[in-house]
């Protein structure tokens, strides 16, 4: 199983596309199937990246469309989990390393409002937060304009807001 | 809980991708093995043999007549890029020279979408011996919208398919699940393709041709 240069520089960004792919999915089994599937079409396109611009930026990417492309139709028919409760529902968060008592309710509320927000809004809010990528890559990644990616921040956090007020309530 | 801060997605949690999702990868990524290689290449040789000397005496399957023929390929290409994806979604609107360079399609005006319908890219195609140009859409309901002009002198609209949408009569058909408009600008066919077959839908789809329609004019450079 050889590793191309190519592949090994890719695979040095499987944390920041698997995270990115499991707040999409909130489901870690989709997380895999969208990160894989990623991973396979930009190792068929690899010809088509640019030695000298940001891989990891081409690489979210490649996720977000194919994110949008077979995913995002999932979604309109929501799963339900074993309890009951739609997928969409159910945070993941009880999965993550070290989180424990107030910390993990805290972050549990945040990430199901954050579920909650289009996946539009949802992804530039993690690219720029939680991956701490820079506007501008934002924007290419998210194929729109850095005023559009700045204006969907600011509506992301104001609906997240909202929302973790009806669940404080 | 205290209300959000403004960095307060900073505090949530990253996760690690298990170990085995790269070795997951890397094996789906290898080449398939291949110790069965001269037996297939012998057998594909042997095939190809029988298919060449077959071809002559089999029907012809293909549709003779050109619209088919048109909107048969351009199904197929409707259907590549929703498997796989556009190519360049950045083409429009820096590269539309180079698009008409490519093509031979030129564009005075082109539709790049609106609140309903979200621009997804631009790109040449080459279908039925032409090149083209292709402009992707999607919606809110994430149907896939794709524009497609082909340079067809020979194809004629059939009369009997046309339908009214404002001002205009465009033909409606439909093939393998989708629903196709097709109308011409002088020697160009221009189609319009979804997946958007449902009465409800329908209608959505002749409100987008509208907007395509009125907002784009393609012509032979």
């Amino acid at each position: 199983m050889a590793e191309t240069d190519f592949q090994r520089q890719a695979l040095g960004h499987l944390d920041a596309l698997f995270n990115l792919a499991i707040y999409l999915t909130r489901s870690r089994s989709q997380a895999d199937d969208l990160v894989q599937e990623t991973y396979l079409r930009a190792f068929r396109f690899s010809h088509r990246f640019e030695p000298g611009t940001n891989l990891r930026a081409w690489l979210l990417q490649i996720l977000r469309n194919t994110f949008l492309t077979f995913y995002r139709l999932r979604e309109r028919e929501p799963a339900l989990a074993e309890d009951g409760v739609p997928d969409w529902d159910t945070p993941v968060f009880h999965e993550a390393p070290e989180q424990t008592g107030a910390s993990m309710e805290a972050h549990t509320d945040l990430e199901r409002a954050l579920s909650r927000l289009p996946p539009e809004f949802r992804m530039v809010l993690l690219l720029a937060e939680v991956e701490c990528m820079p506007l501008e890559e934002v924007a290419r990644v998210m194929e729109c304009p850095v005023g559009t990616v700045k204006s969907r921040i600011f509506r992301g956090k104001e609906r997240l807001r909202e929302l973790l007020k009806d669940y404080r309530q | 809980m205290t209300d959000p801060e403004p960095d307060f997605l900073e505090g949530l949690p990253r996760y690690r991708a298990p170990a085995r999702l790269r070795a997951a990868i890397l094996r789906a990524a290898a080449p398939a093995p291949r110790w069965w290689g001269p037996a297939v290449s012998s057998a594909a040789a042997t095939a190809m043999a029988m298919v060449l000397l077959w071809l002559s005496v089999l029907p012809r399957v293909l549709p003779a007549e050109p619209l088919q023929r048109a909107i048969r390929a351009i199904v197929s290409e409707h259907t590549r890029i929703l498997i796989w994806g556009q190519a360049h979604p950045q083409v429009i609107p820096a590269s539309l020279p180079w698009l008409t360079q490519e093509t031979g399609i030129g564009l005075q005006r082109v539709f790049f979408g609106d609140s309903q319908l979200r621009f997804v890219a631009g790109e040449p195609i080459y279908l039925e011996g032409q090149r083209g140009v292709a402009f992707h859409y999607t919606d809110p309901g994430e149907h896939m919208v794709s524009y497609m002009v082909l340079p067809a002198p020979g194809l004629t609209v059939p009369e009997r398919s046309r339908v009214q949408i404002g001002r205009y009569r465009p033909a409606l058909t439909r093939s393998d699940g989708f629903a196709i408009l097709v109308w011409k600008h002088g020697d160009l066919a221009s189609f319009l393709v979804s997946d958007m077959v449902s009465e409800l839908d329908l209608e959505r789809f002749k409100a987008y041709f509208l907007r395509i329609r009125e907002a784009t004019e393609p012509y032979i450079e």
